[in-house]
């Protein structure tokens, strides 16, 4: 063999090295999602020398559970209450830590994932109405919404309608009982369909730049039907193991978003229609500097 | 779960969702005919308006689905959530084919021939209906197959806004993560793919022949 075909393999070998020891993020098909992911990606980058490659919009929260157990993905951003209730199948549970702890637990014991500190916020589902609706029938609580749910119509995305801490479960909770089974339908259609009066009551999520923009109410959950849901980042155990410098540059962004930062970042990205990269470098300048 | 056992567990729904899903392809089929042939043919009477009309055709094509429902949600008449909606859609998408195909089969009639009809003193709709029209048959035939089979595969996105279809099982599906549901919906809408492609091809060799 030649020097220069030796140098040749040799350099196409450590590009296979290097190309295997990038760590991929991926994310779940909707805007929130996207932007944590790429938070999550270019906090890596600034801190950590590691090449990161973007898995982004992969579908619901069953699609990335699937893509990180298989070793498909390293890291995502996942919810306290959808881990707990419809990944690890246990019956909603309203207290915020112990959610965390057994959350944390499982996964690490189940999957060997590791769950970081989170984010600071909470994005439950939103039950959200019109305001005209909200004004006229004096709508503040789900309860609030019982009485007129038999004359209503519904529209929820898939995910909601078969998960553990979905409608079903509301429905028997607070007896909600409407004219016709709900209209199934993609999720982001639903706040289109509500705003134009197609349906009625909608489940969204409480982070949504939309409900600030198209003017609509969430209703309280007063039953407390609905788990907490905690942002925070989902690592496999073993891209911690191989590359330990991801673990301090994640814990920068531990309690750092709050709800309102959160809407706000959302409705920078969906109303303004401002780039996800540019929203997230942006706030990790000011935020993480 | 098998596939067998989830089908005679839910035989009903499955029935249900296979008339819907016929339902939506027959009706959006049938309306992009009726709107489409006219069109083409109008087209060949008017050649400059080929090139705006098919430049049309071709860009509802490129329009994702998600963002046409979007756009049509909040239009009256034609638009809101359900079946109404996601036909209108479907028509759409089925028109490129059937315009185009049925301009290429009527513009497509051999010179001669249509020379030899109007030297008998044909009338303009003579010419038509008896001598472009039946030798185009075929190609126009070819063109509903394409716009049918098309159809039967897009009609899954029905179900994106709550309009029903084999498509609520594959997006039921992927939001859990479980292929037998997707199988389910994905392959009864195959079969009926391949069904449709079958019989119209057998139709459209029928009639290439009286073209000949």
């Amino acid at each position: 063999m030649t020097g220069g075909r030796w140098l040749l393999s040799v350099a196409l070998l450590l590009t296979a090295c290097a190309r295997r020891d990038q760590i991929v993020v991926g994310s779940k098909n909707f805007t929130e999602s996207d932007l944590l992911g790429e938070i999550v990606a270019q906090q890596i980058e600034r801190r950590t020398a590691l090449p990161v490659e973007r898995r982004f919009h992969l579908g619901g929260t069953f699609v990335c559970h699937q893509a990180i157990t298989s070793g498909r993905i390293d890291l995502y951003v996942e919810y306290t209450g959808t881990a707990y209730t419809a990944v690890l199948k246990h019956a909603p549970v309203a207290d915020r830590d112990s959610v965390y702890r057994a959350v944390a637990r499982d996964y690490a014991q189940q999957f060997g994932l590791v769950w970081g500190k989170p984010f600071g916020f909470d994005n439950t589902f939103a039950i959200t109405v019109r305001r005209r609706d909200a004004t006229r029938y004096g709508l503040r609580r789900i309860s609030d919404l019982t009485p007129l749910a038999p004359r209503w119509k519904a529209g929820f995305g898939y995910e909601f309608l078969e998960r553990a801490d979905g409608f079903r479960g509301l429905a028997s909770v607070y007896g909600l009982r409407f004219a016709a089974p709900p209209t199934a339908m993609d999720l982001g259609l639903t706040y289109r369909a509500l705003a134009e009066g197609k349906v009625d009551v909608i489940a969204g999520n409480s982070t949504d730049g939309q409900i600030k923009a198209l003017d609509l109410v969430v209703l309280e959950d007063d039953r407390h039907y609905f788990p907490p849901y905690e942002a925070g980042p989902v690592i496999r155990q073993a891209a911690i193991t191989r590359h330990p410098e991801i673990a301090p540059a994640l814990a920068q962004l531990a309690g750092r978003i709050s709800d309102a930062e959160m809407r706000r970042l959302n409705a920078l990205a969906d109303v303004e229609h401002r780039d996800i990269a540019s929203v997230a470098r942006d706030w990790l300048r000011v935020t993480v500097p | 779960m098998s596939l067998l056992s989830f089908y005679s567990r839910n035989s009903q729904e499955v029935l249900g969702l296979v008339g819907q899903h016929l339902y939506l392809v027959a009706i959006s089929t049938g309306a992009a005919i009726v709107i489409g042939v006219p069109l083409g043919i109008l087209l060949t009477r008017r050649p400059a308006w080929r090139g705006p009309v098919l430049g049309v055709a071709n860009v509802f094509q490129t329009v994702p689905s998600l963002a046409l429902f979007g756009f049509l949600i909040p239009l009256p008449f034609i638009g809101g959530i359900g079946a109404t909606t996601a036909i209108v859609a479907l028509v759409l998408y089925a028109l490129l084919p059937i315009v185009r195909n049925t301009y290429e089969g009527v513009a497509g009639v051999d010179p001669a021939v249509r020379e030899a009809g109007r030297g008998m003193g044909m009338t303009d709709w003579q010419l038509l209906t008896q001598v472009e029209l039946p030798l185009g048959f075929g190609v126009i035939l070819a063109g509903v197959r394409v716009a049918t089979v098309v159809s039967v595969g897009t009609a899954t996105i029905a179900a994106a806004i709550g309009a029903g279809g084999l498509g609520v099982y594959i997006f039921r599906g992927v939001a859990v993560v479980d292929d037998t549901l997707i199988l389910a919906g994905a392959l009864p809408a195959a079969l009926m793919a391949l069904a449709a492609d079958g019989l119209l091809g057998v139709a459209e060799r029928r009639f290439a022949w009286r073209g000949k």
